[in-house]
C-alpha cells in the first residue's frame, strides 16, 4: 500500500485550516441530527446540499462525510437518558445504557457512548484501510442465501441473549416478524394488513415502533412510580469522573471494543443488509462474550460500548462500496453518492486508479471527526447527565413531545402517532410483564430482509441456496451460537444446584 | 441594423406582455408556495425539486417555495395529498408519471383522475434501457431474443412502475427472460455485479455509473437514444408490441412531471408554467444542474398534459396487459416460470 499517500491525505485534513474548520462546524451539525429523534443523518446530508454546493470537491466531502459520521454519537445521549433513541440504530443502546441512568450512573454511560463511538469510529477507519484489497470479494460474497441465513442469524442470536427465556424471546422475535409482514408484498403487489391504510402501504414505520416499545414505556413507568430518571436516593457519581470512568470502561474492555468495532465496519461494508441490525448484533456478541451475562439489561457497561462501537464503525464500512462500486450501502449512502457526484468525485472503480488520495482523505476525515466528536461532548456530557436527576413531571411532557415529533418527522404521517401510542400501550405490558423487548425490533428490522432475500434465493436457486458456502457458515453460525447458549444454561444451572446443595 | 429590429420587437412583445405577467406574478408576491414531493428527501424527485426551487422562488417573486416531502405507498400518498389540496396556485407537486399505470389498471388507491391535474410541465425524462452484466453471456439483443432458456432478470417490487415497465417491454418485444421481483434501488446492480442477475430494465440515469464502469452494457434503449444502441421500436413486430412500446417510451419522456391540484385557476396556472418554463430555461439553473448531474430535458403546459392524455388513452387489451404487469396475473407467470427446469445462472454461480 502506498504508505507515502496514505498520511499525505492526512496533511489534506489536518494540513488545511480551512478543512479543520469545516470539519469543527460538520461534527456538531452530525451530532445535533442524531440527536433529536426522527431526523437522521440522511436528513442532515439534503439539508447540507445547499450549504456545500460550489465548495470545491475535497471541501464539500469533507464535510458531509464528518457529518455523517458523527451521527450516532449524538444519537446515544436521548437512548440513554430517556429511553429515546435518536436513530434506529442507537436503539440498542438503550437496553443497558437506561437502566445505567436509572443506577445513577448516566456520566458514566455516556462516557462509554462517546468513547466507544470514538474508538469505533477510527478502529472502523484503520480496519477499512486494512481491507481495502480484499473490499471485491468480500462484498460480492454476500449474496440472497446468505442474507437470508444471517437474518436468521441475528433475529435467533438477540432472542437467545435478551432476557431469560428463549420462548419469551422467539414469541417476541417472531411478534417482530409478523408485524414485519404489514405492507405491499414485494412478491405480489398484494396488501398485507394494511387495512387500506396508505401509511401502512411501506411497512410499520421502525422509528415509530422503536419509540414506541421503548421511549413511551419508560415514560409511562417513570410516571406510575414517580421520582427522576435516575432511580437512586443520593446523588452517585456524576460530574467529569463518572464521564471519565465510562471512557475508561471502553479500554478496559479493550478486546470487546475491538471485536465489535470491527464486526459493525465489516456489516456495514456489506451493502443490503442495512445498518440497523449492526448494533443489535453486537450487542449480542457483547452478552455471549462476557462472563456475567446476568448483568446485561439491568445497567452493564458493555451493553453500550458494544452497540455504540459498532454504529460509527458500520459508518465507515458503507462507505467503501459507495467510493469503489458506485452502489451505496445504504439510503443515506445513496443521498451521500449523489452529493459525491454534485461535488465532481466520481464513486467507482475509476477512483481506485486515479482517485485514492480522495479516499484517504475521507476515511481520515471519518477518523479524525469522531475523535473531535468524542472531545467536544466531553465538556458538555456532566451537563447532560444532570438530566438524569429532572424530577419526572418535569421530564415526561418534554421526553413525550420529543417522541412524538420524531415518530411524524420520520415518516410525515400523523397515523404513525396513532400507531406509536398503541405500541407505546403494549411496550408497556412488556416491560410490566418482564417480555424481552429487543428481540421485536430485531424481527421487525430484519424481517423485510429474511422474506426478501428468502424468495430471491428460492427462486433462483430453489432449496439448493442452502447448500451455498456461504449459506453453510450461516447456518453452521446458528448452529454454534444455538450450542453454546445451551451449553452455558447447563453449567448455571448445575452450578445453582451445587450452591443450593452446598447450602 | 437587423439587430436593433430584432431588439425593437422583443422591447415591443415585453412592453405588451409585461404588465399583464405583473399582474399574475403580483399574486405570488409576499406568498409562499409548497412544492410537494412524493418520495422522502434525497431521491431523484427531491433533488429537482430543491433544484427548481430557489428559481420559481425568483420567476414567481414568491416569498418562498417551500419543498415539503410526503413520501410513501410508491407516490400514491404524496400524489394523493396534491390533489386535495387547495386549487389556489399555491400548492405544487411533483411524483413518478408512472402513476398512469396504476390508473389504467383501475388502481382505487389512486383517489383522482390523472387528466384532471393542472400539469406544469416536466424538467427532464427518464429513458429506460435494457442493461445486461458484463457477466452474462447475453451480449447482444439478438442474443435475447435468440436464448433457448429464460434469462433471469431483476425487477423491483411487483406492483412499481418499474416492474411493470419490465413486465411490458417483455410482453412487448416477446423477450425470454424472467423476472426475480424485490430488487429495489442499486439492489439489481449489486446482484449483476454477483452474477446471480443477468440484467434489468432500468431508467438510464441510474445505471449510467454501473455501465460507465464497465460492470455492464446497454442492449437496448426506450423511449430515448444512446449512441450505437438500439431502440426498442426497432423490435417491435406487429402493432400491439408497437403501442405497448410507445406507452412505456411516453411514460419514460414524462420523467420528472410537476402539477397543481385539480380546479387551480387558469390565470394561476398560466403564471405556475410560465415560472416554470422561465426557470428551466434560466443559464444559471443548467449551470446548476449540469454540476448536480441532473439532466434537464423539459416540456411545458399542455404539451405535458397532452403525453398523459395520450399515455391513458389505451385499448381494452393493452390494459389488460397492465393489469397483468401490476398484479396478480405476475404471480401466475412466477409460478409458470419457475416449472422450468434449468435457470442459466444456477450452474455459473455454484
Amino acid at each position: 500500500m502506498d504508505i507515502v499517500g496514505i498520511f499525505a491525505a492526512l496533511l489534506n485534513v489536518v494540513g488545511s485550516p480551512y478543512h479543520v474548520f469545516l470539519l469543527l462546524i460538520a461534527v456538531p451539525a452530525g451530532m445535533f441530527f442524531g440527536a433529536i429523534p426522527g431526523l437522521g443523518g440522511k436528513l442532515g446530508i439534503v439539508l447540507a446540499i445547499p450549504f456545500v454546493f460550489g465548495m470545491d470537491p475535497l471541501a464539500g466531502a469533507i464535510f458531509l462525510v464528518s457529518m455523517h459520521a458523527v451521527v450516532h454519537t449524538g444519537g446515544s445521549i436521548p437512548s440513554i437518558l430517556f429511553g429515546v433513541p435518536g436513530t434506529g440504530p442507537d436503539a440498542a443502546t438503550i437496553v443497558d445504557g437506561l437502566p445505567m441512568t436509572r443506577n445513577g450512573e448516566a456520566g458514566r454511560a455516556i462516557g462509554a457512548a462517546l468513547g466507544a463511538s470514538g474508538v469505533g469510529g477510527v478502529i472502523g477507519g484503520l480496519f477499512l484501510l486494512a481491507i481495502m484489497p480484499l473490499l471485491r470479494p468480500v462484498v460480492l460474497a454476500f449474496g440472497p442465501a446468505e442474507f437470508f441465513l444471517l437474518a436468521l442469524f441475528g433475529i435467533t442470536f438477540i432472542a437467545m441473549l435478551a432476557g431469560d427465556s428463549l420462548i419469551k424471546g422467539l414469541l417476541v422475535g417472531l411478534f417482530g416478524l409478523m408485524l414485519a409482514t404489514v405492507n405491499l408484498d414485494p412478491q405480489t403487489g398484494t396488501q398485507r394488513y394494511t387495512f387500506d391504510f396508505l401509511f401502512l402501504w411501506d411497512g410499520v414505520d421502525i422509528i415509530t415502533a422503536v419509540l414506541g416499545i421503548f421511549a413511551i414505556p419508560e415514560m409511562i413507568a417513570l410516571g406510575v412510580a414517580g421520582g427522576a430518571m435516575a432511580d437512586v436516593k443520593q446523588r452517585a457519581s456524576y460530574g467529569l469522573s463518572g464521564v471519565l470512568q465510562g471512557i475508561r470502561d471502553v479500554f478496559r474492555h479493550w478486546g470487546l471494543t475491538l471485536r465489535t468495532s470491527i464486526i459493525g465496519a465489516f456489516i456495514g461494508m456489506i451493502p443490503g443488509l442495512g445498518g440497523d441490525a449492526a448494533s443489535w448484533i453486537c450487542y449480542g456478541h457483547a452478552v455471549q462474550s462476557s462472563k456475567t451475562p446476568e448483568r446485561f439489561g439491568k445497567g452493564a457497561e458493555e451493553g453500550v460500548i458494544a452497540p455504540e462501537t459498532a454504529n460509527n464503525s458500520k459508518e465507515g464500512g458503507s462507505l467503501l462500496p459507495t467510493l469503489f462500486f458506485g452502489v451505496p450501502g445504504s439510503s443515506g449512502m445513496a443521498i451521500l453518492l449523489g452529493a459525491f457526484i454534485m461535488l465532481g468525485i466520481q464513486p467507482g472503480p475509476g477512483l481506485a486508479l486515479d482517485g485514492m488520495d480522495v479516499v484517504w482523505t475521507l476515511i481520515w476525515a471519518l477518523m479524525i471527526a469522531n475523535v473531535v466528536a468524542v472531545a467536544m461532548f466531553f465538556v458538555l456530557a456532566p451537563a447532560f447527565g444532570y438530566l438524569s436527576y429532572v424530577r419526572g413531571s418535569l421530564l415526561i411532557p418534554f421526553v413525550l413531545t420529543l417522541t412524538y415529533l420524531g415518530s411524524y418527522l420520520s415518516h410525515r404521517a400523523w397515523e404513525n402517532l396513532v400507531l406509536l401510542t398503541v405500541l407505546g400501550g403494549l411496550g408497556y405490558l412488556m416491560k410490566k410483564y418482564e417480555w424481552p423487548r429487543p428481540p421485536f425490533v430485531i424481527g421487525l428490522i430484519l424481517g423485510p430482509v429474511v422474506e426478501d432475500s428468502f424468495h430471491k434465493a428460492f427462486a433462483l436457486w430453489g432449496p439448493a441456496f442452502l447448500l451455498r458456502p456461504g449459506a453453510m457458515f450461516m447456518m453452521a453460525l446458528i448452529i454454534v451460537s444455538f450450542t453454546v447458549y445451551f451449553w452455558r444454561r447447563r453449567n448455571k444451572t448445575n452450578q445453582i444446584q451445587v450452591q443450593e446443595h452446598v447450602a | 441594423m437587423r439587430h436593433g429590429l430584432v431588439g425593437l420587437v422583443v422591447l415591443a412583445i415585453a412592453l405588451l406582455v409585461g404588465p399583464k405577467l405583473q399582474a399574475i406574478t403580483g399574486y405570488y408576491e409576499g406568498r409562499n408556495v409548497t412544492y410537494i414531493v412524493a418520495t422522502n428527501a434525497g431521491g431523484g424527485y427531491d433533488a429537482y425539486a430543491r433544484l427548481l426551487g430557489g428559481y420559481l422562488e425568483k420567476h414567481l417573486n414568491a416569498d418562498h417555495v417551500i419543498i415539503r416531502n410526503v413520501p410513501g405507498a410508491g407516490h400514491l400518498v404524496g400524489a394523493n395529498t396534491l390533489a386535495r389540496s387547495r386549487p389556489d396556485g399555491l400548492t405544487i407537486g411533483t411524483f413518478n408519471a408512472g402513476l398512469i399505470y396504476g390508473q389504467l389498471a383501475g388502481n382505487e388507491a389512486l383517489r383522482f383522475d390523472l387528466r384532471e391535474l393542472g400539469w406544469i410541465g416536466k424538467a427532464a425524462g427518464e429513458p429506460r434501457a435494457v442493461v445486461v452484466s458484463s457477466e452474462c453471456p447475453i451480449k447482444t439483443m439478438d442474443d435475447l431474443l435468440a436464448a433457448d432458456e429464460p434469462i433471469v432478470f431483476a425487477g423491483a417490487g411487483i406492483g412499481s412502475a418499474s416492474y411493470a415497465d419490465t413486465r411490458l417491454l417483455s410482453e412487448a418485444l416477446d423477450l425470454k427472460i424472467r423476472i426475480i421481483p424485490g430488487y429495489e434501488g442499486t439492489e439489481a446492480e449489486m446482484a449483476m455485479m454477483r452474477g446471480e442477475i443477468c440484467g434489468q430494465v432500468a431508467s438510464t440515469s441510474s445505471v449510467q455509473g454501473f455501465v460507465d464502469a464497465g460492470y455492464g452494457a446497454y442492449l437496448l434503449s426506450v423511449g430515448g437514444s444512446i449512441d450505437g444502441v438500439p431502440n426498442a421500436m426497432e423490435f417491435a413486430t406487429d402493432e400491439r408490441g408497437r403501442r405497448i412500446v410507445q406507452l412505456v417510451s411516453t411514460m419514460a419522456a414524462l420523467g420528472r412531471v410537476s402539477a397543481a391540484p385539480p380546479g387551480t385557476p387558469q390565470e394561476q396556472l398560466d403564471a405556475l408554467r410560465e415560472a416554470y418554463r422561465t426557470a428551466l430555461e434560466d443559464p444559471a439553473l443548467r449551470a446548476e444542474a449540469r454540476t448536480k448531474g441532473r439532466p434537464i430535458d423539459p416540456a411545458y403546459g399542455d404539451d405535458v398534459k397532452q403525453l398523459v392524455a395520450a399515455a391513458l388513452d389505451q385499448t381494452p387489451a393493452t390494459i389488460e396487459i397492465i393489469k397483468r404487469a401490476l398484479n396478480a396475473g405476475s404471480l401466475q407467470a412466477n409460478v409458470a416460470s419457475d416449472a422450468e427446469p434449468q435457470q442459466l445462472f444456477a450452474t455459473a454461480a455454484d
